[in-house]
């Protein structure tokens, strides 16, 4: 028993790696492009996030009115220029900032009304 | 089943150095089926692990003593419960067991890692693969848990007797599969770093896997503390013993880790910092795995006389060379996107409590080597004991939790006076009040004092931050206790950290109250008579035989009763003249103000293949303080000679356990909900390409 498990444990392991240059799919190398878009993306994400928690940080107390402003800019703009370099295209910052916000909205109001919260302290 | 055993190793071995090779050269030429076959290979790996060690969980199980593991550490005799435990009681099963961990994590971070590391996985899976691979040697070649006897006896030598202790499901598999874990993050920073992606891709999943070995390695050693507790029968928890410490101290780095790259998500910042953290903890990990393999410093639970030092060390030198060389070669690309604007503010309070971190994980590093050093430079061995680590890491650890209130206090960026004034206010108060309180009561010993005016301190703190945000959002129309709970759901990481850091408080008032306030004191007693210590008086009532075939036992019975000092006065005065903290009592008749609180019993036994005895000690608990009755010895005229404690808030550190376990898992919970997140982006992405099928055609 012991002699035919082992077997059989080696034969699939040969089989599962070998399996990608014999199996009827083929395989290709992740584009330059496909990596910086997906890193905008969860940049952008990132900052997002980084506003709902400075939102409640404000909500809190913890920032002054002046600050909140100025930092909740800075990462506005941020966000704003990762959307630009994701879309590629040049629309007008009106209407990048309705999205952003829209989408900051978005992602607040799953934080507060589901059960997934934010990853950033 | 040997057989298979060895089988599944060898496989497990070729299968990680396919991984290895694969990942690189599929890496370096481009070759996507090759990046996918060495990936599939890491799969195969954790399936080789499972067959070994379901090999040799089934030989125990069958008894099967012809495998000299298996004959040195079970018999007939044991409990079958304790197979479990029995499969890491060793050397070689324990190095099976952290192979198998190692394999499971690493299936599941392969399995689980963002598409946006896909040009550094190759890098990431070669090093896991790299470990893996060390441990299949390890097991393969130099520790092999299947190596057969000559002469097979007809029974076991069995379990360590130490070890058959509910604590002991846990405790040895949590430390191990946190040291072995820390792999995960470091892997994927690494990884990150060859392949020159220097932003902050990485962090996400290196600090979900950093805060999940932290969180594991935290229970492991809080269960070991209430192992020895119960168990090891020396009246504490804690001993500062080398393989203790260096759990603690990759635990106290990643601390900072987790700490620090919340800075680094919030600011841009410390991004040298936490490679720097993750590499310093993945090779005190490597530390303690050469410690706890016959490294040079004696432990009472290391594997003594281990020939594997050598090799641990070895590896964990070239783990130090591998993850600091790479350092250095990116460390100018690591450089942070800005500076620190103000000293008070929260990103700095992190600094310095990171800084005292690594002073606690520096001091006790020294500790740890200071033997080894002594014995190279003068040829004198020496050992550092507790009072060492107590002296010098107390008033360090006291900062810590000074900066755990400070910390959550301060704004990001800057903080303005009147902030400081806004919010510092009450939890100052809050612990002036506490020192003042209990200076006008007469309790006695300044620095607890102190540590208690700390506590009070940061509980507040982290009350008015709660109070605060609730409060917030309570004027927003939410009732309370759901203004509290969006709290909480809306940034998880911070508020589940809150949680822990109740935790520690929690484990600071039981540190506090036990080392500060214990009362001990010894005696031997006939049946019938009392011992009395502070307002107890224990009584023995009763004793039996519970021997065994592996061993010669026994039992107490004993009866706690709280007394009233003023119906003891003469003989309490009497013990304090001799400076005594007890005193025996012959006649047990009760006084007019005992009161019964009930019955405890101790247990001794002696196991004389082990030449080893194991006590299971008499603990009543309650929230102030526990009584704590060692049977140290059943003397052969009829007396139990008894170690008797009083351990003022002991229950404390126990109860902090499920507060760091919650707190922990709702710090961890969010993290899974960005990826969750994906298919409700608003941005269309292209479907995945890297490493996926590009047609369901045919082979070109």
């Amino acid at each position: 028993m012991p002699i035919i498990l082992g077997t059989l444990l080696a034969l699939a392991s040969v089989a599962v790696i070998v399996y990608p240059f014999l199996g009827s799919k083929r395989y290709r190398l992740i584009s330059e492009s496909f990596v910086i878009r997906e890193k905008l993306r969860a940049e952008r994400l990132r900052i997002y996030r980084k506003i709902i928690d400075l939102d409640a940080d404000y909500a809190s107390g913890d920032l002054t009115d002046d600050d909140y402003q100025q930092q909740r800019n800075v990462l506005r703009i941020s966000a704003a220029e990762i959307l630009r370099e994701e879309s590629g295209s040049i629309s007008p910052d009106t209407g990048r900032d309705e999205q952003l916000e829209k989408e900051i909205s978005r992602l607040r109001d799953q934080t507060a009304q589901t059960l997934e919260g934010g990853d950033t302290l | 089943m040997a057989d298979l055993g060895v089988t599944a190793l060898l496989l497990g071995l070729a299968l990680s150095m396919y991984s290895v090779v694969g990942s690189i050269v599929g890496e370096k030429k481009g070759i996507a089926e090759l990046i996918v076959s060495a990936r599939r290979a890491m799969y195969m790996t954790l399936l080789s692990a499972v067959v070994a060690s379901a090999a040799l969980i089934n030989a125990f199980v069958q008894n099967d003593f012809s495998i000299k593991y298996v004959a040195d550490h079970s018999n007939t005799l044991m409990d079958r419960a304790y197979v479990w435990v029995a499969f890491y009681a060793g050397n070689e099963g324990s190095l099976l067991y952290i192979l198998l961990v190692l394999t499971i994590i690493s299936a599941i971070a392969i399995w689980f890692a963002p598409r946006r590391l896909a040009r550094s996985m190759p890098w990431t899976i070669a090093i896991l693969a790299v470990i893996q691979l060390f441990y299949f040697g390890v097991l393969s070649f130099a520790a092999s848990p299947f190596e057969l006897l000559d002469t097979v006896p007809a029974d076991g030598r069995g379990i360590n007797p130490l070890l058959t202790h509910p604590g002991m499901f846990s405790h040895p598999p949590l430390l191990m599969g946190g040291l072995i874990s820390i792999t995960i993050p470091f892997a994927f920073a690494s990884g990150a770093l060859i392949a020159g992606n220097y932003g902050d891709d990485w962090i996400d999943v290196a600090r979900v896997s950093a805060i999940i070995s932290w969180g594991v390695l935290g229970t492991g050693m809080l269960l070991g503390a209430w192992w020895a507790y119960t168990i090891l029968g020396w009246g504490g928890y804690w001993a500062w013993d080398p393989i203790e410490n260096v759990a603690l101290m990759p635990w106290l780095v990643l601390t900072a880790f987790i700490h620090s790259i919340m800075v680094q998500k919030r600011r841009g910042m410390f991004r040298m910092w936490n490679v720097a953290l993750l590499n310093i903890a993945f090779v005190l990990a490597q530390l303690g795995m050469f410690i706890n393999r016959g490294g040079p410093v004696v432990s009472v639970h290391s594997f003594a006389a281990s020939t594997l030092g050598i090799i641990f060390m070895l590896f964990m030198i070239l783990s130090l060379v591998f993850a600091f060389g790479l350092f250095l070669w990116r460390m100018p690309r690591l450089k942070s996107d800005r500076a620190m604007e103000s000293f008070l503010s929260r990103e700095s309070a992190f600094l310095v409590n990171n800084f005292l971190f690594l002073a606690v994980m520096a001091i006790t590093l020294w500790g740890v080597l200071f033997p080894l050093f002594s014995d190279l430079a003068r040829d004198v061995s020496v050992s550092v004991g507790a009072p060492y680590f107590d002296r010098a890491n107390g008033p360090v650890l006291l900062g810590i939790v000074v900066m755990m209130g400070v910390g959550p206090l301060l704004p990001w960026r800057k903080a303005s006076a009147r902030s400081l004034k806004q919010w510092f206010v009450w939890p100052v108060l809050a612990g002036v009040v506490t020192v003042g309180v209990l200076l006008a009561v007469g309790v006695q010993r300044p620095i607890a004092i102190i540590a208690f005016g700390v506590v009070a301190f940061v509980a507040t703190a982290i009350s008015e931050e709660w109070w605060r945000g609730t409060a917030a959002r309570h004027r927003s129309g939410d009732n309370w206790a759901l203004a509290w709970w969006r709290l909480v759901n809306g940034n998880r990481p911070r508020h589940g950290g809150y949680v822990v850091h109740l935790s520690i408080l929690m484990l600071g008032l039981g540190i506090i109250g036990t080392n500060f306030y214990q009362q001990r004191t010894d005696g031997a007693i006939e049946l019938g008579e009392s011992l009395v210590i502070d307002n107890y008086r224990i009584e023995y009532v009763d004793s039996g035989d519970s021997s065994r075939a592996d061993r010669i036992a026994q039992w107490a019975e004993i009866t706690v009763y709280r007394i009233d000092k003023d119906d003891y006065a003469v003989e309490i005065d009497a013990a304090r003249a001799e400076g005594a903290s007890g005193f025996t009592l012959a006649d047990s008749t009760a006084r007019l103000n005992d009161k019964y609180l009930g019955q405890i019993e101790p247990w001794h036994g002696f196991y004389p293949d082990f030449n080893m005895a194991s006590v299971r000690s008499g603990i009543r608990s309650t929230v102030v303080e526990d009584i704590y009755v060692i049977p140290r010895d059943f003397l052969a005229d009829g007396r139990i000679s008894l170690a008797v404690s009083i351990n003022p808030l002991a229950w404390w550190l126990w109860a902090s356990g499920p507060f760091f376990i919650i707190g922990t898992m709702i710090a961890l919970w969010p993290q899974a909900s960005i990826e969750r997140r994906r298919s409700r982006e608003p941005v269309q992405l292209e479907p995945l390409a890297e490493l996926e099928p590009e047609s369901n055609g045919g082979k070109a």
